[in-house]
């Protein structure tokens, strides 16, 4: 027997909704809402927030307080409302064009406050509200009236843009593949601070026709042809794989402003150089390069402008360079960066 | 106590006694000084939020937002961020979320001279985003006033529903003048709307019913709900008929001047009647007519190319006489060499 209380969280008396017969925004709209009735989030606790376009009237049909944003800003929106309102659980139901194009910058750096909200984002590929046009996920090569002879540019990868930052969390799923699809919104609702689900869904009328397919059915089954699921613990997903990719706060940040303390060796107990014995470390013959600085000798082999030459413009290797540097357009803190491995004599 | 503080202090000072809990904005100047202390005050008081956005569209839509959330919000910007903030202005109407946007006016059209003060985004107030608006906007000219009608914005807000404007330049928000807040006593309008998760609402920029159903397809219904916003928001502004008059010697001649150009004039207070409007849009229609009736010569003196000039115009059906302070030159001898040229002969 279904469960279908979830229709208590729907609009059931506007429907017929506006979707085309075949569209996966259905599927995302009916999965998203029973799960959030399973959690027992409700219109007194959740909110949900959604941009423009086909996807962005997921909103309107929800029994829930909804806000229907401008073009690309439901990102923003959710962050401002989880921000005055902690009490509350933000849901952000959007699209790819939406949340990738025009939103973009939103998602970059939502992101990169980590709010607690979660999004879901209805990747079918295309602009389908305005008639078809090429999107910032549209895959390469592919025709539509905006790219007549195939869309030149490399997709977008949201997924991509989203793990550079940590914590993260980025699932990948299809419409297709109903039960991973069913974990991924489960296991994003749940998720601490930021969580996006790119799933990719089916455009039939607007995008699956030109492409050659019939039916939407036969679209999932290309879906089920693109992608294959992978299991465990990722850092990252390839664009062929469906899974979660996700990771915690990193173990150590360092504070922002806090600079590392350095523990530093005492004077005397560092090895002494003559200027005739720095002189041999000039970098030749495979031997370290090392200079003087205020009375004392770094290695900076490490120094990307030594590599290969003896010299850096007008930096020689193997010298006392405390007069050289003063005059240098850089400031000393460059020669801080490198480990001391002596002193000079006096 | 009486202290020392600037129109941007005074313009946060009189936001925080309205009792706004949230502040998004993107650093620009002459505005800047806001941000940081709402920055500064959110360290402080955990009932303030704030948010340093990625950008003007962000900062906007978040205040929006913010406010929709059960927030007294508002924000603060220049010319250049105003622009950017203008879809969020018509989507503010459109969901009826009681805010303040604060613009500090400098030289444009785009960066224009960074930062020459101005007053030339009159236009801006009510002509930047799609469609039809009636935003309320005050303009006030001391540092004292600002507090004042930072309040009165803030309650204009709330009673309208809607994104009340501060106007404000680059010379009031960094002019210093003693003032006395705490003895000021203003009354402040309560937040009456219901904050997000008390019911099943929708928030949309949509055209939409009363009750917040999508209608595009409706011009009845979009006329009943545009009349009512209309009705609301000229009722709540004849609630705030503000402006100030002197009458003086010339019984032909009266000067128009607003914000810092009603300072700089001031010193003709003598021989001119000065007409000042703080409540600059909606125009003042009324008063402009009853004030401008006995007078031959009328002489609009604004920081820019006679918008307010031509609303004036418009508003009393007369012919006026500009005198545009453009580039950030506001000097009195200048100002008056301009009226003695506009009088000569007539």
């Amino acid at each position: 027997m279904i469960n279908r209380s979830y229709k208590e969280l729907l609009k059931m008396g506007r429907f017929p909704h506006t979707w085309c017969p075949g569209c996966g925004i259905g599927a995302v709209l009916k999965n998203v809402a029973m799960d959030l009735r399973e959690l027992g989030w409700n219109d007194r606790n959740t909110t949900v927030v959604s941009g423009i376009g086909c996807s962005g009237r997921m909103a309107g049909y929800m029994n829930l307080d909804a806000v229907h944003t401008p073009h690309g800003r439901a990102l923003t929106a959710a962050e401002a409302i989880k921000t005055v309102r902690p009490d509350l659980n933000v849901v952000v139901l959007s699209g790819d064009g939406d949340l990738g194009a025009i939103g973009g910058n939103h998602l970059l750096h939502t992101s990169r406050r980590n709010p607690d909200i979660t999004v879901f984002c209805n990747d079918n590929e295309i602009y389908g509200l305005t008639g078809g046009q090429a999107g910032p996920t549209t895959p390469k090569g592919t025709k539509t009236i905006t790219s007549p002879r195939g869309e030149i540019f490399q997709p977008l990868r949201l997924g991509r843009i989203l793990t550079t930052q940590a914590p993260y969390f980025y699932a990948r799923t299809t419409v297709y593949h109903l039960n991973h699809f069913k974990a991924c919104i489960r296991e994003a609702l749940l998720w601490k601070g930021f969580s996006f689900v790119d799933i990719i869904s089916d455009c039939i009328e607007l995008n699956g026709r030109r492409l050659g397919f019939k039916t939407a059915h036969q679209m999932f089954k290309w879906f089920d042809e693109r992608f294959h699921i992978v299991e465990g613990m990722r850092d990252h997903l390839k664009d062929d794989e469906l899974g979660i990719a996700k990771r915690e706060v990193e173990a150590e940040e360092v504070p922002m402003g806090k600079v590392e303390v350095k523990v530093e060796v005492k004077h005397e107990d560092l090895k002494t150089f003559t200027p005739e014995e720095l002189k041999h470390f000039d970098g030749s013959e495979g031997r370290p390069i090392y200079i003087g600085y205020k009375g004392k000798v770094y290695d900076i082999s490490a120094s990307p402008l030594f590599q290969g030459e003896k010299k850096m413009r007008c930096h020689i290797a193997g010298k006392d360079l405390t007069k050289d540097i003063e005059i240098a357009p850089h400031g000393e803190d460059l020669v801080y960066h490198f480990p001391i491995v002596g002193r000079l004599k006096e | 106590m009486k202290q020392l503080l600037s129109g941007n202090e005074a313009i946060f000072q009189g936001a925080i006694r309205a009792g706004a809990g949230y502040f998004a904005g993107y650093p620009i100047t002459p505005s800047s000084e806001i941000l940081q202390q709402a920055a500064a005050r959110a360290e402080e008081d955990p009932g303030f939020r704030f948010l340093q956005a990625e950008d003007e569209i962000a900062a906007a839509i978040a205040t929006i937002s913010a406010s929709l959330a059960g927030a007294k919000s508002f924000t603060a910007t220049s010319g250049p961020g105003f622009s950017l903030m203008q879809e969020a202005l018509g989507w503010g109407h459109a969901v009826e979320a009681p805010c303040i946007f604060v613009n500090s006016m400098r030289v444009g059209p785009s960066t224009g001279m960074p930062t020459q003060p101005a007053q030339s985004d009159l236009l801006q107030i009510k002509g930047g985003s799609a469609g039809d608006y009636y935003p309320i906007a005050f303009y006030p000219n001391s540092v004292e006033e600002s507090f004042r009608l930072t309040v009165t914005a803030f309650n204009a807000a709330e009673e309208s529903l809607s994104p009340v404007l501060l106007l404000f330049d680059a010379l009031l928000s960094h002019l210093y003048e003693m003032a006395d807040l705490d003895a000021i006593e203003v009354a402040v309008v309560p937040r009456t709307k219901e904050p997000l998760g008390r019911g099943q609402r929708l928030f949309t920029g949509t055209a939409h019913d009363r009750m917040g159903n999508v209608k595009t397809n409706d011009p009845e219904a979009y006329r009943d709900w545009l009349n009512d916003l209309k009705e609301r928001h000229l009722q709540v502004a004849d609630k705030y008929p503000l402006f100030e008059y002197f009458p003086g010697k010339d019984p032909d001649t009266l000067l128009i001047a607003f914000g810092i150009t009603s300072r700089i004039v001031a010193p003709l207070k003598e021989r001119f009647s000065i007409f000042r409007p703080i409540r600059i849009y909606p125009v003042l229609e009324k008063e402009l007519k009853k004030v401008t009736q006995p007078y031959r010569h009328i002489i609009v003196i604004e920081g820019n190319d006679g918008q307010y000039a031509s609303w004036a115009e418009c508003a009393i059906s007369r012919k006026v006489m500009r005198v545009p302070c453009l580039g950030g030159g506001f000097k009195l001898r200048w100002i008056q060499s301009q009226i003695e040229e506009r009088l000569k002969g007539r």
